[in-house]
């Protein structure tokens, strides 16, 4: 009886706890938002107002209005680029996985060799090394330099092994016996079944391509292939007295991730959870 | 039989054939983006760090000049400090924090543990960019919210990120808000997965709390404190965005990271750049040799028998 007690203040007490932080996780996020809906007087007062007395849209006027930016268009091109990044990415990094998981061929060591090492290869020590392969390519200021040095992965290609080597051979027996190609296996029985790893690596990559900003900033000056965190920074600099403006632009900066999350967070919790293990 | 035995083999072979094509094909894709992008990269990292290298001009072979000179370059050995110094701070917190947190999720109310895991989670897909922008606010000098609430508890304002020791605090805060959703939900897996058995035997023996998180806990969940702390050493190593846009490396380099360093020299194309690229070298070896150290360490201690 005592002990059951006990148990139930621990339960209370760290539920109050856990609130307490998820709270304090989402606070700068919320503070962010409000700032953007805030008139710029009231953006930073003392004392602190925590809503908005009038709620405006004068920080949003003045950010689409600005004619050094086109913050729409920057949207769009950052939301292709990330789009097609990952749908790239999947498709590549999931073919050499089915090929590493399920098929004998020559070279197969060296070859995964390949893949597995480009994971312990640190960016920092490619940077200036990257950035001379695609000046000697002439890729600077085009799409191809935005998406394609991210496409292939050693771990995504790692991932997705692990996944497909646990999926049972008894699979595809019946359809290479009824004489199926083994590209046919990969894209009618392996793509169906890996929607979950799918949502998470998918996920995973858009974000990483939606966020990034240093390889924007050091391949891409044409204002039309410019990204949305180079556009952030540039605010930050343009309106550095002005926090209502970047704090709007941030807002919208932040939601092509966050709502992607929220729309797929049972997969990704559960991925983490799963992914974390191995 | 004999005709048919002979014949099995045949179609098996072609076949083979044709799965070693298929293979090769579907490898190849992967394989040569990772050759353009990451392999070839790094040889010629490797080349130019022996040489003057500069953007317009032919390289000429020096030797290890350049990594003599890298390492008695005082930015980069300022660089190489302070992400030292990042590490100590963020490494530590985050993996304390998120392991305690995880136990407090355990015990949380269903309901209340579902949100508090998909709030937590929220700002590890919030770009490094925004996260910079919205510190910078939460601290800023005249009225951030975190200003305010510093001279709501009596004491004199803060340059957060023009002082030498707040600026490192401020950054490592706003790095450890972003990662602690991931790295409390790995922690809080690895929890579920210790065997409860394990607590009732020991609450058996009368173990306490402690006893049972030293000897149990802990020993139980090595493998994800190696996945983890192999993590954020890497990314803290490597860390760019948020000392670039919170700081830009000052006050005085003191949260100038090697990555920022690159960059800066990235921007003066006509600069020598292969001490750079030698000083890119040296920080590859050193996150390798402090992986494997962490991997080490952790691997080595006793497990309790299973």
């Amino acid at each position: 009886m005592r002990k059951k007690i006990k148990k139930d203040v621990g339960t209370v007490l760290c539920t109050i706890l856990g609130l307490v932080v998820a709270l304090i996780s989402l606070f700068p996020l919320i503070w962010m938002a409000l700032a953007g809906f805030k008139p710029e007087s009231e953006v930073l007062t003392v004392p602190i107002k925590i809503f908005p007395e009038k709620w405006v849209t004068e920080s949003y006027e003045t950010l689409f209005s600005d004619p050094s930016y086109n913050f729409f268009q920057t949207f769009l091109v950052t939301l292709a680029v990330a789009l097609l990044g990952a749908f790239l990415s999947l498709a590549v990094n999931m073919m050499a996985a089915y090929v590493f998981a399920r098929l004998e061929f020559p070279l197969k060591k060296l070859i995964w060799a390949v893949c597995i090492s480009s994971m312990y290869i640190p960016g920092l020590t490619i940077l200036l090394t990257s950035f001379l392969v695609v000046f000697n390519l002439g890729m600077l200021n085009t799409v191809t330099v935005l998406v394609l040095p991210g496409v292939a992965a050693g771990y995504s290609i790692f991932f997705f092994r692990q996944f497909f080597m646990n999926l049972p051979a008894s699979l595809e027996e019946a359809a290479l016996i009824d004489g199926c190609s083994r590209f046919g296996i990969f894209t009618r029985i392996f793509l169906p079944l890996s929607t979950s790893p799918m949502v998470i690596m998918g996920i995973g990559t858009f974000v990483g391509y939606w966020n990034s900003f240093m390889w924007p900033s050091m391949t891409i000056s044409d204002p039309a292939l410019m990204q949305m965190m180079q556009i952030i920074r540039s605010l930050r600099s343009a309106y550095s007295t002005k926090f209502g403006v970047v704090m709007a632009a941030s807002t919208l900066a932040a939601v092509p991730p966050i709502v992607l999350f929220l729309i797929f967070q049972k997969h990704i919790v559960k991925g983490i959870v799963l992914s974390g293990l191995k | 039989m004999l005709v048919g035995a002979k014949a099995v083999p045949a179609p098996k072979n072609k076949m083979k054939r044709q799965d070693h094509v298929t293979a090769y094909l579907m490898v190849l894709p992967a394989v040569a983006l990772l050759l353009i992008f990451v392999i070839a990269p790094l040889f010629m990292a490797v080349e130019k760090s022996f040489t003057d290298w500069n953007f317009y001009k032919s390289s000429v072979f020096v030797g290890l000049k350049n990594y003599r000179i890298i390492l008695e370059n005082e930015y980069f050995r300022a660089a190489v400090f302070n992400a030292f110094k990042f590490v100590l701070i963020i490494v530590p917190a985050q993996i304390v924090l998120s392991f305690l947190f995880a136990h407090v999720l355990a015990k949380m109310v269903r309901w209340a543990g579902t949100f508090t895991k998909m709030s937590i989670y929220v700002p590890t897909v919030i770009a490094g960019v925004v996260a910079s922008v919205i510190f910078i606010f939460l601290l800023d000098y005249r009225a951030g919210l975190l200003q305010q609430i510093v001279m709501a508890l009596g004491l004199p304002r803060q340059a957060f990120l023009a002082d030498k020791k707040l600026a490192t605090v401020s950054i490592s805060v706003a790095s450890i808000w972003l990662g602690f959703g991931y790295n409390a939900l790995v922690m809080y897996a690895g929890l579920l997965d210790v065997p409860q058995e394990y607590y009732e035997a020991a609450s058996i023996d009368g173990a306490n709390g402690f006893v049972k998180m030293f000897r149990i806990t802990i020993p139980c969940m090595k493998n994800i404190f190696v996945l983890l702390i192999i993590g954020l050493v890497t990314g803290t190593l490597q860390t760019f965005d948020l000392p670039y846009m919170m700081t830009n490396g000052g006050p005085e380099s003191t949260t100038l990271t090697p990555m920022l360093y690159l960059y800066n020299n990235y921007r003066d194309l006509n600069k020598t750049m292969g001490y750079s690229i030698a000083g890119a070298i040296l920080m590859m070896f050193l996150i390798a040799f402090i992986n494997s150290f962490v991997f080490r360490i952790i691997r080595s201690e006793k497990v309790i028998d299973g």
